[in-house]
């Protein structure tokens, strides 16, 4: 397969800009885009300022953070003259967010603490991350993998590198993908509790004493060069490696050495099969915070010297920070750069300044206050995230030299499970309750399906509870979960295999209980009172983050949302890393919590009350290469095979087709070589709404002569833990440790209220 | 220590078990809060400077770390501070 990526169409709205052209136009003018903040209250603040696009309003009955995404997505697609509908299954939606619905999430909450019977339910829908990729999926007629990248402000590089991954899987042949994030009371209380907002607008890599925020949304049309070209496209730029990495040392601030940046930077460079010296011009992370300034100055002069070969600025020093749209939006600003031939500034350097950055970095060139002209032939855009997350990738002239890291065959391994159910925590109690026939713990108040996680089980895994108090019960559950799944993989992580042992969660709610506290703080003592302590919780990827740091591996890590089968996309999404980076293991991670607060805005859906029990709880999936788990003996659960997705555009809460969910479940035989009738096992997704059973029911019709299993007919529907605990327990019927199969193969499903469906096959060994 | 200074420490033990998500059994006036005690970091010393503010109208910004180093150094500080409420509604 070619692996060719281009892109061909971008649509950007930000601070300085309701386009594309215009964006860079003034970015190249050093135009800054920070002034008084208007739509967050922030008179008991210390800091004003950010970088707002005012002039985009955000259209009644929508949330902002789709609506800025969809506003660019307008001006990408129509710019890439593309025809999302005529092949909409082969096109996909991938977008990054940090805050989601946050403008939303403010506003439900105040109708809630004003009455709680005034929140509305409509509001519900417009607040978690999914809701982003679905409502740009429905506005184009996209059809094919649709999902959201919620690793904070490393999320729009994340999007962008997975858009290409997934074409150069073959999973589509055109992605919409990008990022979108809103201006909120949210981010703007969050950082300014951690005293990480400057007072005045930030000038990165120098003086800065914190962010600037700023809001917005780019988009970018990735596509594979051979569809590009038979469709005549114009091309930007070709899409060439990416390079995730984690700190694994502390939720919000970057390991000092900046280690970790530095080596999703080299595995950027090494899997385009380039050289540091290559490299003209790099959109640094820069966010201004001397935390990050300092590790993200110390990691570049290490790559690249500081004789000022390559050219490097933070474009947020004009458009401040954007959250989980900043990669995407710095990455509309690239492709600009390779099309001019002209990169963008740093700005607000004097004279001054300049001679102090010379004693600190020699002749390492920021592109001072003006941009300028150059050779741009590839570009690295960078981006770190809450969580210790990096990521790294590279964009190049068309037809740039290059020479990509090509997929190995490897076969892809289930070597240990870690669950955390309301049947009970660890495998062994899991089994004993369902060979048992137990029935699973249950909230006593709501009747939910609830798992618990305390002291023992902290105790167990040999996490402190200085580590444990700091957590949601999301996270909780996710720590306990994946340090499980380590332990009964037999895998002791050491200096030598941590950067080895990466992270892919799912979840479709992620942290609702502990941003529906912090919202409410703020609501209840103003903005300047925003919980230090709650913030860091309310991002998605601060589950698995915190499970990075308490098992201390270091690989890749990328959290999705879309929904409740993100459990079984992590696992799905996983083979192909393991294919094509350093990773040896990947923990696939499906967890969402439930809570007073999950189960008041469930009730709001109207979904609980027609059928559906919630549940909830973490379950993590130990995926291994066949060299890596042979090499160390490893026992061996099952075999993953293959993957399919599929997508009906429907309204964002509803579920698809039918017709959909098969397709998901074709291509996924397709892709294992596994024929319909060899099927011996299926795992269900229904969850007692009839709307899904129906769908379920017909879509697997071939399937009658299947054994089936349902796991949240035990356990409620627990959303991405329920997909992945699918996955858990098709691998526990499998080996046998679970019933008496006769299947050789196993079938997992899983739909998502949005119109997603993933498909998995198994194989017993 | 005397009636008010424990009503102020009181307070703040509750206020800590409840916002740091400590545990009471292992929240007493003496326990170092940071290092080798209870293990509190920056994060939480910003939650506290915070908390401080809200519940007594007491701002710790820049003071020194030795009023950080129990709840009993805490409390101490708080009611002669000239700012804390009680203290301006007396006089």
């Amino acid at each position: 397969m070619d692996d060719r990526i281009v892109i061909t169409g971008l649509g950007l709205i930000c601070a300085v800009g309701g386009n594309a052209d215009e964006c860079f136009d003034n970015a190249l003018a050093g135009k800054v885009g920070i002034k008084e903040v208007e739509s967050v209250e922030h008179s008991g603040c210390y800091a004003h300022i950010g970088g707002e696009y005012t002039k985009f309003k955000t259209p009644a009955g929508e949330d902002r953070a789709s609506a800025l995404c969809i506003k660019a997505a307008e001006e990408a697609v129509a710019d890439s003259g593309l025809d999302v509908t005529k092949d909409a299954d082969r096109v996909g939606v991938m977008i990054g967010s940090c805050v989601g619905g946050a403008v939303t999430i403010e506003k439900f909450y105040r109708d809630y603490v004003a009455d709680p019977d005034k929140a509305s339910g409509d509001d519900v829908l417009k607040m978690p991350i999914s809701a982003i990729a679905n409502n740009v999926a429905l506005r184009f007629g996209a059809r094919g993998v649709i999902d959201n990248v919620a690793n904070a402000c490393a999320a729009g590089t994340m999007s962008v590198a997975m858009a290409a991954d997934l074409i150069r899987s073959g999973k589509a042949d055109a992605m919409i993908a990008g990022g979108s994030d809103p201006m909120s009371s949210l981010a703007f209380s969050g950082f300014h509790a951690l005293h990480a907002l400057d007072d005045e607008p930030c000038r990165p890599f120098n003086k800065s004493k914190g962010i600037a925020l700023g809001e917005g949304a780019g988009i970018l049309i990735v596509e594979s060069y051979e569809h590009a070209k038979a469709r005549g496209a114009k091309i930007y730029c070709e899409i060439l490696g990416s390079g995730v990495s984690c700190d694994a040392h502390h939720i919000t601030a970057p390991a000092p050495d900046g280690e970790g940046m530095q080596s999703a930077m080299a595995r950027a460079i090494e899997n385009s099969g380039l050289k540091a010296d290559d490299i003209d011009y790099v959109n640094a992370h820069g966010t201004g915070t001397p935390l990050n300034d300092s590790s993200e100055l110390g990691a570049m002069l290490r790559i690249f010297g500081d004789g000022g070969k390559v050219s490097a600025s933070s474009t947020k020093s004009m458009v401040g920070h954007c959250l989980g749209a900043a990669g995407s939006v710095e990455a509309v600003l690239c492709v600009k750069a390779i099309e001019r031939g002209m990169v963008p500034p740093t700005v607000g350097y004097t004279d001054e300044d300049k001679a102090a950055m010379r004693e600190k970095a020699g002749d390492f060139d920021f592109v001072p206050n003006k941009g300028k002209k150059r050779e741009v032939g590839y570009v690295q855009s960078n981006n770190y995230a809450f969580g210790g997350n990096n990521a790294s990738i590279i964009y190049a002239k068309e037809g740039a030299a290059r020479k990509l890291a090509k997929p190995t065959d490897e076969r892809v391994f289930v070597t240990g499970l870690g669950i955390v159910s309301p049947l009970g925590n660890t495998v062994e109690k899991y089994v004993e309750a369902i060979n048992s026939g137990f029935e699973a713990n249950k909230c006593e108040k709501c009747g939910d399906f609830v798992s618990t996680v305390g002291a023992d089980d902290f105790a167990a895994v040999g996490i402190k509870l200085n580590f444990y108090r700091k957590l949601d019960k999301l996270s909780q559950m996710t720590c306990v979960s994946g340090k499980l799944a380590l332990a009964d993989a037999g895998i002791e992580v050491n200096e030598e295999n941590a950067t080895k042992i990466g992270i892919i969660a799912g979840t479709s709610d992620g942290p609702q209980t502990d941003i529906a506290n912090f919202q409410k703080g703020i609501i209840a003592n103003g903005t300047q009172s925003g919980s230090a302590f709650l913030f860091p919780n309310t991002v998605y990827n601060a589950a698995p983050g915190y499970l990075s740091i308490s098992a201390g591996v270091k690989g890749y890590n990328v959290t999705y949302s879309n929904g409740a089968a993100s459990g079984l996309a992590a696992t799905a999404y996983s083979p192909r890393v393991l294919r094509t980076t350093q990773n040896d293991v990947i923990l696939a991670v499906g967890a969402d919590e439930d809570s007073d607060t999950v189960h008041m805005l469930y009730e709001k859906l109207g979904a609980v009350g027609s059928g559906m029990k919630l549940g909830d709880g973490a379950v993590t999936i130990v995926l291994e290469k066949e060299t890596s788990a042979d090499k160390r003996g490893a026992k061996k659960y099952a075999e993953v095979l293959g993957s399919g997705f599929a997508h009906s555009d429907v309204k964002f809460g509803e579920y698809g087709s039918a017709g959909s969910m098969k397709k998901a479940v074709d291509s996924a035989l397709f892709e294992s070589g596994v024929k319909a009738a060899d099927i011996g096992l299926v795992l269900t997704c229904s969850n007692g709404l009839k709307s899904l059973s129906d769908i379920e029911n017909e879509a697997l019709k071939e399937f009658e002569n299947a054994e089936k299993a349902s796991v949240k007919a035990l356990c409620g529907e627990g959303r991405a833990a329920s997909s992945a605990l699918e996955v858990a327990h098709a691998s526990l019927m499998l080996s046998g440790k679970i019933g008496r199969t006769a299947a050789k193969y196993a079938l997992v499903v899983s739909a998502s209220a949005g119109g997603s469906f993933n498909a998995v096959v198994l194989k017993k060994i | 220590m005397n009636e008010r200074q424990k009503a102020v420490a009181d307070k703040i033990v509750d206020y800590l078990c409840q916002t740091l998500r400590l545990p009471k059994e292992n929240v007493n006036y003496d326990v170092p809060l940071f290092g080798d005690g209870i293990g509190l970091d920056s994060v939480d010393s910003l939650e506290i400077i915070a908390g401080m503010n809200l519940l007594f109208g007491v701002s710790l910004m820049g003071v020194n770390d030795g009023v950080f180093a129990n709840i009993r150094t805490l409390s101490e500080y708080i009611i002669n501070d000239p700012d804390y409420k009680e203290n301006r509604s007396n006089g």
